[in-house]
């Protein structure tokens, strides 16, 4: 394979280049409701193919080998086209030369599982909520994605390393009248599909909660104490502050970087925020990025101080900070662009039941249904919460969404629990979607934000 | 695809290849200067076999091996997907308008110039850090099947985008232009931008509570997407819907009018073909407010008992086709966005928005944050809104419709208006 890409690389003329060819191996089985309505297992297969000449740079990606051609003398003229205009000589940090092959250890490996084996794991999985009378319908999938990625760089690198993600998600409908609930489930990893099996317990609670939320209030909206649990905590802490320790998506924004400056006092003391995307056995766990650099932890946040960045080989030479590892594709049809490894809020010593205790009077918050951002603000859902009187959680509520100002909302984390979890199902769209964005926290105090009812 | 037409028609029942090449170039701007230029050029098919009531597909992005597609699909077969249908037979229609040649001659250095030409224009009038990109996308698409369907088009699209951001986020006031050919920013877009901008620095606290709302066309899908998801074919065979029941009845007010229009070449994508090779029609969703269809690929159909409507879609070889709006169409007012402010007197404008995907969709329920949400007082724009929501059900503020704007504009999910509404939902921090 090396050959074919050096061939490939040889075709370049330009001050530096790589090539990424990856096949993409996909098993996807579903279900709406009682019905198999997708099983399809298929292989797909393509080139990235990245130049930096006169100082620009530029990707072109394709899938037929015979246009390798076409694609070289592209991708050239459009870093020519970038140096004559851009702001800034293109340069990129210097990194290691890698030549290895890095499979990663799994239990059990999906590729060598029947489709059978998987269609009955789904399938058991999606009896459980349509058992319940309240549940209308579910839309539950089987998937695994393996993707074979061979780099190879102008510098010599040669990585080709397997990154293989199994799950089973989705959503369980529940109907009463008019009233319509949709919940969220799904379990799954990066470590093999050991991770999806002997799951049921999961699959039995989120059908509880999709029926206990029918009874629940719309919460009121207005300003609110909130505990949020670590999933809510985990998307806070991806959305509105992760989005903005990765260089790329403020290095031209000449206020964003004022904001994010390394030194700057965010958060508040109890604040400490790290991504790791070298965590064994974690969603988001990689060797090395799309650019073949090798991946490191990097703390972002310690005491409520910005102290680190996530960054490629571009933006670390051009902030003039060290390399972090956090270049990496959705797939063979994008350039790599700076994505969270496994980002999470750091724990401290506070029990669930401390924090509610602390929070007296207030709402306790529960689970995420996406969210989003536009710098310093930030919107996301969260599927259920309790009315918390004097530090007892009673009345269910939902049709919950939360905004606020992230620096605000930092510096309003007030105590932070001793319960880190780790979420088993990304999904981040940054322009392309990345399936291993992991994301995680312990429950989390904050003294102020804005719940939007319904 | 005709050697595997011919070998997949001896392996089942009935055979249909989907097949699709795109190239596309990408130029995007950031802070007024060229950041990027990316190009792609992709091309694949799908096979899917019937056979027995039962559905299996594979797809490739290089077809080496013919047979072991077909088996590969065989296998997928083998598990059930149930699918009692049997596949169009569409004689290829009358060729709609949908390509334009001199996409083709349209280089990188052009587009880049087009873009500097608008961040000019925009420096001189906005002090804010601009985003401007553009791109031009050619798309090939076949579909053919066993029982004799043989359908292809060429599509041309050119899009470009210009945005003014606030400091310290990416909320801002853009604007989008796309044809089919090259198209350039023009006066109406730039003053639209710079005016907004410039009227909207300040941030303004407007009181919380029920306010009258703007929707600027950027942010109309908030409210579609609730729509399209309660009148997608899949949802009523799930009995999911909302509005099952309530075809025919009046739900919204009569100033609502939404039209999917695959057949309207006048924009880029039109199509006389879905994914599924269903011939295309022109199909209203709700007309004056009454709600007259939804809308199906084959496999929804036929679970239905109904026609297919020729909205099965793919987005690419990887998907199945699924039941999707494409070519929605909103039909306008006779309000100038000068004119609604007027009639708002004050309130809240919507231009873009955070959280539209979340919360309770096939309920009609939506809790957005403002990004950005502008103060309107006297009938002008005073100022921004930040760390504020608007909320509620769309079966419930799309009865309160007070004007809708004269002029479309292509925004997610199709070409909307302004809308204007009364009793919105509005809560702010502090």
């Amino acid at each position: 394979m090396f050959d074919k890409l050096k061939s490939i690389l040889a075709k370049v003329r330009a001050d530096y280049s790589d090539v990424r060819y990856e096949i993409k191996r996909e098993t996807k089985i579903g279900f709406s409701g009682k019905e198999l309505t997708l099983l399809v297992s298929s292989d797909t297969d393509g080139y990235v193919l990245r130049a930096v000449a006169d100082g620009g740079m530029a990707t072109t990606a394709f899938t037929r080998f015979e246009d390798a051609e076409k694609a070289a003398k592209t991708v050239v003229e459009n870093a020519r086209l970038v140096a004559g205009r851009a702001r800034r000589r293109v340069e990129l940090a210097k990194t290691d030369v890698v030549k290895e092959t890095y499979l990663p250890e799994l239990k059990e490996d999906p590729r060598k599982v029947p489709i059978e084996e998987k269609l009955a794991l789904v399938r058991a999985y999606n009896d459980i909520p349509l058992k319940n009378e309240k549940v209308s319908t579910t839309d539950i999938a089987y998937v695994d994605t393996v993707r074979e990625k061979h780099f190879a760089s102008s510098e010599g690198s040669e990585i080709h390393e397997d990154l293989v993600t199994t799950r089973v998600a989705g959503v369980i409908v529940t109907k009463e009248g008019n009233l319509v609930q949709t919940t969220r489930v799904g379990v799954g990893g990066s470590d093999g599909m050991a991770r999806a099996r002997n799951r049921e317990d999961e699959f039995e609670r989120r059908t509880k909660l999709a029926v206990d939320l029918l009874k629940a209030e719309p919460v009121k909206g207005g300003t609110h104490r909130v505990v949020l649990d670590q999933r809510l905590a985990g998307v806070f802490t991806h959305e509105a502050f992760g989005h903005f320790s990765e260089a790329d998506l403020i290095e031209d924004s000449p206020t964003m970087r004022e904001k994010m400056k390394l030194g700057a006092k965010l958060g508040n003391d109890v604040v400490n925020i790290k991504d790791d995307p070298t965590m064994p056995g974690q969603l988001g766990f990689y060797k090395y990025d799309d650019e073949g650099v090798r991946a490191r932890p990097v703390q972002l946040m310690k005491a409520g101080v910005l102290v680190g960045r996530l960054h490629s080989r571009r933006t670390a030479a051009a902030f003039g900070e060290p390399l972090s590892g956090h270049c990496v594709a959705e797939d063979y049809r994008y350039a790599p662009i700076i994505r969270m490894g496994n980002i999470y809020i750091e724990p401290s010593d506070k029990k669930l039941e401390e924090l509610l205790a602390m929070l007296g009077n207030g709402l306790y918050l529960l689970n995420a249904m996406g969210g989003q951002t536009s710098g310093e603000n930030f919107t996301f859902g969260a599927q259920y919460g309790y009315v918390v009187k004097d530090g007892k959680p009673g009345q269910m509520v939902r049709d919950i969404n939360i905004g606020g100002n992230l620096y605000q909302t930092l510096e309003n984390i007030t105590a932070v629990g001793n319960d880190l979890k780790l979420g088993e199902i990304g999904g981040c769209g940054k322009g392309q979607l990345n399936i291993r964005s992991c994301h995680g926290a312990p429950h989390v105090l904050v003294k102020s934000v804005v719940v939007g009812g319904r | 695809m005709e050697k595997l037409l011919e070998i997949a028609k001896k392996a089942a029942e009935q055979v249909d290849i989907y097949r699709e090449e795109t190239v596309s170039d990408s130029v995007s701007f950031e802070d007024a200067k060229l950041k990027d230029v990316d190009s792609s050029l992709q091309s694949g098919l799908r096979l899917t076999l019937l056979k027995q009531g039962r559905l299996g597909s594979a797809y490739t992005r290089n077809l080496i091996d013919r047979q072991g597609l077909v088996d590969n699909a065989l296998a997928s077969l083998a598990a059930g997907t149930e699918a009692g249908y049997e596949l169009p037979q569409t004689k290829a229609p009358e060729k709609l308008s949908t390509y334009d040649p001199s996409i083709e001659e349209l280089s990188n250095t052009r587009v880049v110039d087009e873009c500097q030409r608008a961040c000019d224009l925009l420096t001189g009038r906005v002090k804010a850090q601009l985003s401007v990109a553009a791109g031009k996308t050619v798309t090939r698409l076949r579909v053919m099947n066993s029982r004799g369907t043989d359908l292809s088009t060429e599509l041309s699209d050119y899009t470009g985008y210009a945005a003014a951001h606030y400091p310290g986020s990416y909320s801002s006031v853009h604007r989008v232009k796309t044809a089919k050919g090259f198209v350039q920013f023009d006066q109406e877009d730039i003053d639209f931008i710079a005016d907004t901008y410039n009227a909207s620095q300040k941030e303004a606290k407007p009181a919380s509570g029920p306010t009258k709302v703007l929707f600027l066309p950027e942010a109309m899908y908030v409210l579609m997407w609730r729509i399209f998801a309660a009148t997608n074919a899949k949802s009523f065979y799930q009995k999911v819907s909302p509005v099952q029941d309530k075809l025919n009845q009046k739900l919204f007010s009569e100033m609502l009018t939404i039209t999917d229009e695959p057949l309207n070449d006048s924009r880029p994508g039109a199509r006389t073909f879905d994914d599924e090779g269903t011939a295309c029609r022109t199909l209203p969703i709700v007309e004056k407010g009454v709600l007259r269809n939804f809308y199906s690929d084959l496999y929804y159909a036929w679970k239905l008992g109904a026609q297919p409507s020729g909205h099965g879609f793919r987005g690419s070889i990887e998907h199945k086709a699924t039941p999707n709006l494409a070519h929605i169409t909103m039909k306008p007012g006779d309000k100038s966005l000068k004119e609604l402010l007027g009639v708002m007197d004050s309130g809240v404008i919507v231009s873009g928005v955070l959280g539209a995907h979340s919360g309770n969709i096939l309920n009609g329920d939506f809790s957005v944050g403002l990004a950005p949400g502008f103060r309107v007082e006297k009938g002008e724009i005073t100022g921004h809104v930040k760390d504020a929501m608007v909320s509620g059900n769309i079966y419930d503020v799309l009865k309160n419709v007070v004007a809708v704007g004269d002029k479309l504009y292509p925004g997610n999910m199709g070409w909307f208006p302004a809308m204007l509404l009364a009793d919105v939902n509005f809560a702010v921090k502090g």
